[in-house]
């Protein structure tokens, strides 16, 4: 089973959304990393057949989904990241609804609602109407909904957001569990979740896949960028000027920074053991994408 | 309908009743016209005795009893209608101003009688007398109803422009009508057929409007768009549900709003007079119908101009993505070409009355028709099948519209 996309790309007007990229993604968990406006969102939407692609295509096992029309739609399950949902609707009638689109008949997706929605912890609240949920509960519901149909490829856009971390580790088990002989393709901001159960990443910068493998290849290449320094904390504001400082602690009156360089920032600086949100940083600078990425 | 579609179309149909606008809705139109237009019309505004006052709340809350006596009152006269009936009715009724008799004079039906005359023996009025014609007329000179009434209509059809095939047209089927016709206590009937039920339409149009605008519309204020696109049954599948939820809807509310209307007439007017022709509410009528009949006509038209109506309105929620617009086009639909009509050319405003919830189902007691291919048909009987068909006919494309909707 494979999920491939060749030379994918999305463009609205002259600005490239995502510019020419291609992947064979195979049974496993994928985590999708970016910055705002990297291309991620389009990506995912490609990938379910939702927005053509300006030039490219994707197939599963060899034949374009969009081709594949309803069969393929019945072996996808989706998160969007802007998830939307009927409030006057409790969470088992949403899932019931959900699972009359998906075409699953109504005695089999009885059983299954109730095992979702035990499984995201959410049984206590299926008679609650959607509306006074939650963030976290609502996304809940929505990760639930993904997996309604035992879907062959689980595509989840920014799945932890509005999580807490006792929800984002049960998510995270979650999908571990699921993953098996599945395709998992997700997105999120949070760099630790990824890490902690992506087999593969792919980096996304500017539209562009820049980097793709595993966890340890891609810490690999951080290794030896990652700074550990002690400086006078007046000196501190000056460091995060200059370089990508991934953490910052004080100690009495000095600072202790971690700095993300190719070249050792000081003399009296240690090297670190790199992680993914090293390599992350050492990307693109700041969380979110900012300029001050200093140390490429 | 496959077992996963019927779940489909069941959860679209609870996911519409559970909106606050929708069963607000239904309240609402289920208070004006059963509670006001029916209940309180018959016990109160319009049947209830006079008060002293001109104004119809002014009147009683005796309706029930009222109609009671007079169709106690009534009941000698009932059976055929001839020259007989009419002279008996006015010299009864004079009988009683005569004698000081005003309270029991309401029960009698004076102003049904009155119109009779005003249409069948207009030589007879007397333009200085301020009085109607019922007090004063010379019942001896009620004679010849029928030849009468051919008579009028004949004048009524040249006036009205209506000559040569199309005429033909009209009394061939104004032949079909009994004669002599039956009579039967009248007043109750013409409330019942020319108000309750004849403006139930464009009631319900208002609230089927609010109910279904947003059926499609909603989604893109929900957002759900992308979550309904990557399943099995996807945007099509939904639409199709939403189309049969649309007509369920349309059909519950005319059935719910029958079902009160009914309940008050049952328990207000009865069964009597049921057979009684419609021409005694409007002498020149050319409808073959007795009450009953007519009464079922009005309900079928309102209920398929209803879900004619919803077609049209999920066609406009599917196109428009914004629930205020796609309500705002809706009301316009039915409220626009009444008001755009005196404007209008006669065929052009006659065409209108095809749009759904437009037309009144009161057609029947006119002589409209329409020129289809040559031939005049009688315009209730196209009020009653082109703006179901319209409603049908949009349907397939809301479907369309919104399965290729991003």
């Amino acid at each position: 089973m494979e999920l491939s996309f060749e030379r994918l790309t999305k463009r609205y007007g002259s600005k490239a959304a995502v510019d020419g990229v291609s992947a064979v993604l195979k049974p496993g968990v994928y985590g999708l990393l970016g910055a705002n406006g990297a291309g991620k969102t389009t990506l995912m939407r490609m990938l379910c057949a939702i927005l053509a692609p300006t030039f490219g295509e994707v197939s599963f096992n060899g034949r374009e989904v969009t081709a594949m029309g309803a069969d393929y739609r019945d072996i996808l399950g989706y998160l969007p990241q802007d998830f939307g949902y009927y409030p006057n609707y409790t969470a088992e009638e949403f899932l019931r609804y959900i699972s009359a689109l998906k075409g699953i008949p109504g005695r089999i997706a009885q059983k299954r609602i109730g095992e979702l929605l035990e499984l995201v912890g959410l049984s206590h609240a299926a008679s609650r109407k959607l509306k006074t949920f939650s963030g976290g509960m609502k996304q809940r519901v929505g990760i639930a909904q993904a997996l309604l149909n035992h879907p062959k490829v689980l595509i989840l856009d920014e799945p932890t957001a509005g999580l807490d971390p006792k929800e984002r580790v049960r998510l995270r088990n979650l999908l571990a569990d699921y993953a098996g002989e599945r395709i998992v393709l997700l997105s999120t901001h949070i760099v630790s979740d990824v890490e902690a159960i992506a087999d593969e990443v792919l980096l996304m910068k500017e539209g562009k896949v820049i980097l793709q493998g595993s966890v340890p290849q891609l810490v690999e290449r951080a290794r030896g960028k990652v700074w550990e320094l002690t400086v006078p904390e007046k000196e501190a504001g000056r460091w995060e000027d200059r370089a990508t400082v991934a953490n910052f602690r004080h100690e009495g009156n000095m600072a202790v920074l971690r700095v993300i360089s190719d070249e050792k920032p000081l003399e009296s600086a240690v090297p670190c053991k790199a992680g993914l949100e090293d390599l992350y940083l050492y990307y693109f600078g700041t969380m979110e994408g900012g300029e001050t990425d200093g140390a490429r | 309908m496959e077992r996963v579609e019927r779940e489909l179309f069941w959860s679209e149909h609870k996911k519409l009743w559970r909106r606050a606008s929708v069963k607000i809705s239904v309240l609402l139109c289920f208070t004006y016209v059963v509670v006001f237009g029916s209940v309180l019309s018959f016990q109160w505004f319009s049947l209830g005795s006079l008060s002293g006052y001109s104004t119809g709340f002014g009147n009683n809350f005796d309706g029930y009893s009222v109609i009671r006596d007079s169709q106690a009152y009534t009941l000698p006269f009932a059976g055929d209608l001839t020259d007989e009936t009419i002279q008996q009715l006015v010299r009864d009724y004079q009988r009683m101003y005569r004698e000081g008799l005003e309270e029991e004079s309401q029960r009698t039906d004076y102003l049904t009688v009155n119109l009779w005359l005003r249409a069948l023996w207009p030589e007879l009025e007397d333009s200085a007398d301020y009085r109607q014609m019922i007090y004063y007329v010379d019942p001896e000179k009620l004679t010849g109803l029928y030849e009468r009434r051919t008579q009028a209509l004949e004048t009524f059809l040249e006036n009205n422009g209506q000559s040569g095939r199309e005429k033909e047209a009209i009394l061939k089927l104004e032949e079909k009508a009994g004669k002599p016709f039956r009579y039967a206590w009248t007043r109750g009937w013409s409330i019942l057929l020319c108000n309750i039920i004849g403006d139930m339409g464009t009631v319900m149009a208002l609230f089927l409007a609010i109910a279904l605008s947003p059926v499609f519309s909603g989604e893109w204020h929900d957002h759900t768009g992308f979550l309904v696109m990557t399943t099995k049954n996807g945007r099509r599948g939904i639409a199709r549900a939403k189309i049969c939820t649309g007509i369920a809807f349309a059909i519950e509310l005319s059935v719910l709003l029958t079902a009160g209307i009914l309940a008050a007439q049952l328990f207000f007017l009865g069964t009597e007079g049921w057979d009684a022709s419609v021409q005694n509410i409007k002498m020149l009528a050319v409808a073959p119908m007795n009450m009953l009949q007519a009464e079922i006509y009005e309900f079928a038209f309102t209920l398929l101009g209803a879900v004619g109506y919803a077609g049209v309105v999920m066609l406009i929620s599917a196109a428009a993505k914004n629930n205020v617009l796609a309500l705002l086009l809706c009301l316009a639909v039915t409220y626009v070409p009444p008001v755009a009509a005196q404007y209008l050319p006669y065929g052009a405003q006659k065409a209108m009355d095809l749009i759904p919830l437009v037309g009144s189902g009161t057609d029947l007691l006119r002589t409209n028709t329409f020129s289809l291919f040559g031939r005049y048909v009688w315009s209730p009987y196209l009020l009653l099948a082109v703006p179901v068909l319209a409603g049908v006919l949009c349907m397939p494309f809301a479907v369309r519209k919104w399965a290729r909707g991003r």
